[in-house]
């Protein structure tokens, strides 16, 4: 179905509609581009959400924004295409919040990367007010799924976003900007040189379609985008209200991972990412290693656990580590003085004794018990 | 006539005095004595001179009693560039030059048997002293011509010979004279370490983005910056590329420096004025006296003043000796620094900028991180090693910073500042701090009086609030408080000159300079006085 007039169709809903509302995404899955815009054209009055965009097809020329776009780089890529990222289906399934959600009408690429090869990929996504803690935890962990092959997916924006992409870029992994306005466009413009590069090398994607601008109900639009573009969303430093946790939130409506990294408890801007982990809403990430064995599949990617270093002493028993004390560190003792000191009676002690000598950790000299080396370290 | 007077300067530490040079040739038992303790060097000069004035085809009366002294005579005076002005003393006493000519003339070089003149160490500072006391004409060694002509409303006659100053003071057309050597040493090795420090830029060093704020800050603000992280780290990499953001040294900057540098004998005639910082790193076997300055006889500045205006970096900190690190105290706080010798005591000014770096433990692989850390050093062996940081002198550090390695995830593909960019802001923050203390005795934020905080540049109430809940937490001594506060200032000149808006310290400046204070993460676009939009 997905021949030329279809991508026409959808290229038209794109620029009357506004990007993930609910309704339309809705009707263009059940209908089919053509479909809708065949109702759009012949039945505007059914719905008021209907009218208001019949209301604007006079003004629209789909064939010029295309060729436009194409011209500029930018290509429009929709459900069926076999570049199309199968995974953003998924959003079909879940119910609408802040009346955003459902399967793209299409999706406006600019850049080389093909949104097919996105199946692996992480998203880093966090505040725009961040410390530099955040930042560099977020280019670290962006490193080290972007260097075992993961591309990183984020939103370009100030702070974790910006450090997340320069992260995946500085190892030369691949990266994906998922923009609330036009993907000819740059917002923020201080990032300019950030998504012309991302453009050029790898690739930026909006569902908005080219001129759009960035509207503040468009990123919420957005943020549904990245958590459904990748297999798990990590959060670095989120405060109470960050756009962030709405991404985290989309992350588990999609049943994918979402995965927060812990800051200071006192730090304001990790605050959203704290009651994520408290809520058992995300799971705690201490980095990339983390990351990297949650979004991998079973027995991929293990991380050692944490111990400290194993010592003689730690394969003893009790008992025989109770004689063990009871030999004096200074001098030697008797079997018979060690006895009295640990409690125990003399026939297990010198059971004991002689397991410990085997073990190198005392030694007879004479006819006392010294403690050996290995023992005092 | 019998009797004249000739006019020179002798040092004494920073401080120049103007000596006069009487000569008395009358009838007596034939001889020459000098008085006036002058050092052995000076004393040698009787010798010098004779030969000196004899090998110009000028008259020695050695038939006669010739009596030096140096006056005021109970100043310890010391270095040989006295030679000139005893000569010309001695050729006015016999009325070879006409004595009136001298009156508002210095005479500053060494004689050769020959008669020619030696550069001697200090002339800056010697010319200086003389411009303050009225003196309108000095005689130099040729060499020294551009570090005297430094000075201004002196008239500076470069001379190569006493044969030469003779005609000049006389009207005639002085003798032709073979050039003199500008200085006795050549460097024997082809050692380049100094030009190396001209190739670094920050731009090389990829991530530590606040690492390279706090620095932008101590640069603008004169702050002292303590960094603190594992070998490696970068913390040398970054203290060296600090004199590449500050900007050229003002005029009078420039020449304080120059006359230290003149005094430490440091300065190569050739180049003329120091500029550029200063940059100046000893190691940490280095002694008091090579420090803070001192030596024998005349008080020689220390690293501490040869980097006047400019960095002094002491890497491995806790491993300098226990009287250097107490010895920093009292310049940290005043900007200047005393050292008493047996006969006298001398300030010299030391308004350098303190940039300490410590390994977290002995063999420097300590990290907070259990993964990363590779230390083995033992526990109480590390307490004590971080035990030597702490005390009275990090409470007088503004700054601390962990320099953790760039990671490679760390670097910036999309461009990163060069030290030109950084400096221009550093200039414009310090030209913002000139305007405001216009006519007072300091120039940096860091130099801000405690009271002038109090009166004239408070910062705004809900910043004076957020110190208070520190101090009352005990988390911030008095002199902390203090030293925040200068710091919020500085956080606040440097986000007017990022966001060309006037910005006065309050509570987000604060906030930042608590965070740089305590080595926490910063909100590097807050403390940029960036607007975060969308």
């Amino acid at each position: 179905m997905s021949g030329e007039d279809e991508r026409h169709a959808r290229a038209v809903l794109s620029l009357v509609s506004e990007p993930g509302d609910w309704g339309f995404t809705r009707l263009a899955r059940e209908l089919g581009g053509l479909g809708l815009l065949e109702a759009l054209h012949s039945d505007p009055e059914r719905h008021e959400m209907l009218s208001a965009a019949a209301a604007r097809l006079p003004g629209v020329d789909a064939e010029a924004t295309l060729a436009r776009a194409a011209a500029g780089g930018t290509r429009f890529v929709i459900p069926g295409d076999e570049e199309w990222p199968t995974q953003l289906d998924a959003l079909h399934a879940p119910d609408p919040l802040h009346e955003r959600g459902g399967v793209p009408i299409g999706l406006w690429v600019r850049g080389p990367m093909r949104l097919d090869t996105l199946a692996e990929a992480v998203s880093v996504v966090g505040s725009r007010t961040s410390t530099s803690y955040g930042e560099e935890v977020a280019a670290d962990i962006a490193g080290r799924v972007a260097l075992a092959g993961h591309p990183v997916v984020s939103g370009a924006a100030f702070g974790i976003d910006q450090a997340a992409h320069r992260g995946a870029v500085s190892v030369g992994g691949r990266t994906v900007a998922v923009l609330a306005c036009g993907a000819d466009r740059v917002y923020p413009p201080a990032h300019r040189r950030m998504i012309e590069h991302l453009a050029a090398e790898h690739a930026v994607v909006s569902e908005a379609p080219p001129g759009a601008a960035a509207q503040r109900v468009r990123f919420l639009a957005r943020n549904r985008l990245i958590a459904a573009l990748s297999r798990g969303t990590v959060v670095v430093e989120a405060a109470a209200r960050s756009g962030a946790l709405n991404t985290a939130n989309w992350a588990q409506r999609l049943n994918r991972l979402a995965m927060a990294v812990p800051g200071p408890v006192t730090s304001a801007t990790s605050e959203g990412a704290h009651h994520l982990i408290r809520t058992g809403a995300a799971a705690l990430v201490t980095g990339g290693p983390d990351v990297l064995e949650l979004i991998g599949s079973a027995g991929d990617h293990l991380v050692a656990e944490p111990r400290g270093p194993s010592r003689p002493r730690d394969r003893l028993s009790i008992r025989q580590q109770q004689v063990l004390d009871a030999v004096p560190l200074a001098s030697g003792a008797s079997t018979v003085s060690i006895a009295k000191v640990a409690g125990l009676g003399v026939v297990e002690v010198r059971k004991a004794l002689g397991r410990l000598a085997a073990a190198g950790l005392v030694h007879e000299s004479g006819d006392a018990w010294v403690l050996s080396k290995a023992a005092t370290d | 006539m019998t009797f004249a007077t000739a006019r020179t300067v002798a040092l004494n530490g920073a401080l120049g005095h103007l000596i006069d040079v009487q000569v008395d040739v009358s009838a007596g038992q034939a001889g020459v004595t000098m008085v006036g303790r002058g050092d052995a060097a000076l004393r040698e000069g009787q010798e010098r001179l004779r030969m000196a004035v004899v090998n110009s085809g000028l008259y020695w009366p050695s038939s006669k009693r010739t009596t030096i002294l140096l006056s005021p005579a109970d100043l310890p005076k010391a270095g040989t560039h006295f030679d000139l002005a005893i000569g010309i003393g001695l050729l006015a006493a016999i009325e070879a030059v006409g004595e009136a000519d001298i009156r508002h003339d210095a005479f500053i070089g060494e004689l050769t048997l020959a008669g020619g003149l030696r550069p001697a160490v200090g002339v800056l500072p010697m010319v200086l002293a003389a411009a303050e006391r009225g003196i309108r004409r000095v005689f130099v060694p040729e060499p020294q011509v551009r570090e005297a002509e430094m000075v201004p409303d002196v008239e500076v006659y470069g001379v190569r010979s006493l044969g030469q100053v003779v005609a000049i003071l006389n009207g005639e057309e002085p003798p032709e004279s073979s050039p003199v050597v500008a200085a006795s040493g050549t460097p024997l090795l082809t050692w380049r370490g100094e030009e190396r420090l001209e190739e670094v830029d920050l731009a090389d060093l990829d991530g530590l983005a606040d690492v390279k704020y706090a620095v932008e800050v101590a640069a603008a603000g004169g702050h002292p910056i303590f960094l603190t992280g594992p070998k490696g780290a970068g913390k040398t990499s970054i203290a060296e590329r600090i004199p590449t953001i500050m900007p050229d040294l003002t005029p009078a900057e420039s020449l304080e420096l120059t006359a230290i540098h003149s005094l430490a004998g440091v300065l190569d005639p050739g180049s003329g004025m120091v500029r550029r910082p200063p940059y100046s790193a000893p190691h940490h076997d280095a002694s008091k006296a090579s420090i803070v300055g001192g030596g024998q006889g005349r008080v020689s500045p220390g690293e501490i003043s040869r980097a006047h205006c400019g960095v002094l970096f002491l890497d491995e900190f806790p491993l300098f000796r226990r009287d250097v690190i107490e010895a920093l105290r009292q310049p940290l706080e005043s900007g200047d620094i005393t050292v008493a010798r047996q006969e006298e005591s001398v300030t010299l000014p030391a308004r350098c900028l303190l940039v300490l770096a410590a390994n977290p433990c002995p063999c420097g692989n300590w990290a907070a991180n259990v993964g990363d850390d590779r230390c083995r050093c033992l526990t109480p062996v590390r307490r004590a090693y971080q035990q030597r940081i702490s005390g009275p002198i990090t409470d007088r550090i503004d700054i601390t910073r962990r320099v953790v390695a760039a990671g490679r995830a760390q670097r910036d593909p999309f461009g990163t500042e060069t030290s030109a960019e950084v400096q221009t802001r550093v200039a414009a923050a310090r030209r913002r701090q000139a305007e405001r203390y216009a006519g007072r005795s300091w120039r940096l934020n860091a130099q801000l009086p405690g009271a002038r905080l109090k009166d004239t540049w408070p910062i705004a109430v809900e910043g004076q609030q957020a110190i208070e809940r520190q101090c009352l937490s005990g988390r911030l001594s008095a002199r902390g408080a203090v030293r925040v506060a200068r710091l919020a200032w500085t956080v606040a000149d440097l986000a007017a000159v990022r966001s060309g808006r006037d910005v006065q310290p309050g509570g987000a400046e604060v906030e930042v300079a608590l965070r740089l204070r305590s080595s926490a993460p910063l909100d590097l676009a807050a403390a940029r006085g960036q607007e975060r939009a969308g």
